[in-house]
């Protein structure tokens, strides 16, 4: 059985679905996360509170998730992040 | 005139030279960690950020607010409690940096993480040894609350550096709190055995130059300017 992916990683791997996609409807986005429906609901309202994403309406109001500067930064500095958190034990 | 007669001519000025170089290490880590709690909200970062601010304020509080040279009336009682309450609350931020995931979901997101219910117990044990220290008027409490503390540090972050072999600062860590043990153990012996004697004063000086030190090298080393 794989390991239950840690915050940090499931934030990693729904902003790089992200901007793989460019733009992403949330159904998609909800799938390619593989998180429950409420899990998924919690990270994202995160995710753009902390202007990682951002909420966009198209056209007949369809819904479609972007990625930020400041998500693509965090993507950017993911690696520092995790090699911080392991070689300091946290 | 040798180096350790320098050193105790001077001990009022070298002293002040001592804290600010620990405070400018504790400004330059909270700087640092701080930028990385704000982009990834990390629960360890912010303990870890936080005990690196704490011991900061205690050694402004221990040698800049207690330097007879800058403020000669600044009662030493006062200096006393303020920089035991600072140095005990680091020490307990710094072990639960490292013991959080045990109490808390990763998922906790805590509005603030110096006043939370978990947090609101260290305060309670840090006033209890900061009362019981101050009743005494020793440091004794104090010095065995942080053997305690680092003793068990030394223990986590050994087995973290057992179980993650590619991870080289885990080494440098362990090797941290090893003298950060040795500091405190060297404390309480100078106090109840040695009279402060001056000659281990300066010994606990540079081992906690050491320890400050490397935290510095593997903060800096891995959060690099963006």
């Amino acid at each position: 059985m794989s390991k239950k992916r840690e915050r940090l990683e499931v934030i990693r791997d729904i902003l790089k679905v992200i901007r793989q996609s460019r733009s992403i409807k949330p159904t998609r986005l909800l799938f390619a996360s593989n998180l429950s429906p409420q899990m998924f609901k919690d990270y994202i309202n995160e995710l753009i509170a902390k202007g990682f994403i951002k909420l966009e309406l198209g056209e007949n109001d369809k819904k479609t998730f972007l990625l930020t500067k400041k998500g693509n930064d965090f993507l950017e500095q993911y690696r520092m992040i995790e090699d911080f958190v392991e070689n300091f034990g946290l | 005139m040798d180096l350790y007669g320098f050193a105790l001519e001077n001990k009022e000025i070298l002293k002040l030279v001592y804290a600010l170089i620990i405070v400018l290490v504790c400004v330059v880590i909270v700087f640092k960690t701080n930028k990385l709690f704000r982009l990834s909200s990390h629960n360890g970062i912010r303990y870890f950020r936080n005990a690196f601010f704490f011991y900061g304020i205690g050694f402004v509080v221990r040698y800049v607010l207690g330097s007879k040279m800058i403020f000669p009336i600044f009662p030493f009682s006062v200096i006393g409690v303020l920089f035991e309450f600072f140095f005990v609350m680091a020490g307990f931020f710094l072990i639960y940096s490292l013991m959080w995931k045990k109490f808390e979901s990763p998922e906790t997101d805590y509005t603030s993480s110096l006043f939370n219910s978990k947090i609101f117990i260290f305060y309670v044990l840090v006033l209890l040894i900061v009362v019981l220290d101050s009743l005494w008027s020793t440091n004794t409490f104090m010095f065995f609350s942080q053997i305690i503390v680092f003793a068990f540090n030394s223990f986590i972050s050994y087995s973290n550096h057992k179980k993650r072999k590619g991870k080289p600062f885990l080494r440098f860590y362990f090797l941290a709190m090893l003298l950060a043990f040795f500091a405190w153990v060297l404390n309480a012996v100078a106090e109840i055995y040695f009279n402060w004697n001056q000659a281990i004063i300066i010994n606990i000086y540079i081992l906690n130059l050491v320890f400050f030190l490397l935290f510095l090298f593997g903060v800096s080393k891995i959060i690099k300017p963006s």
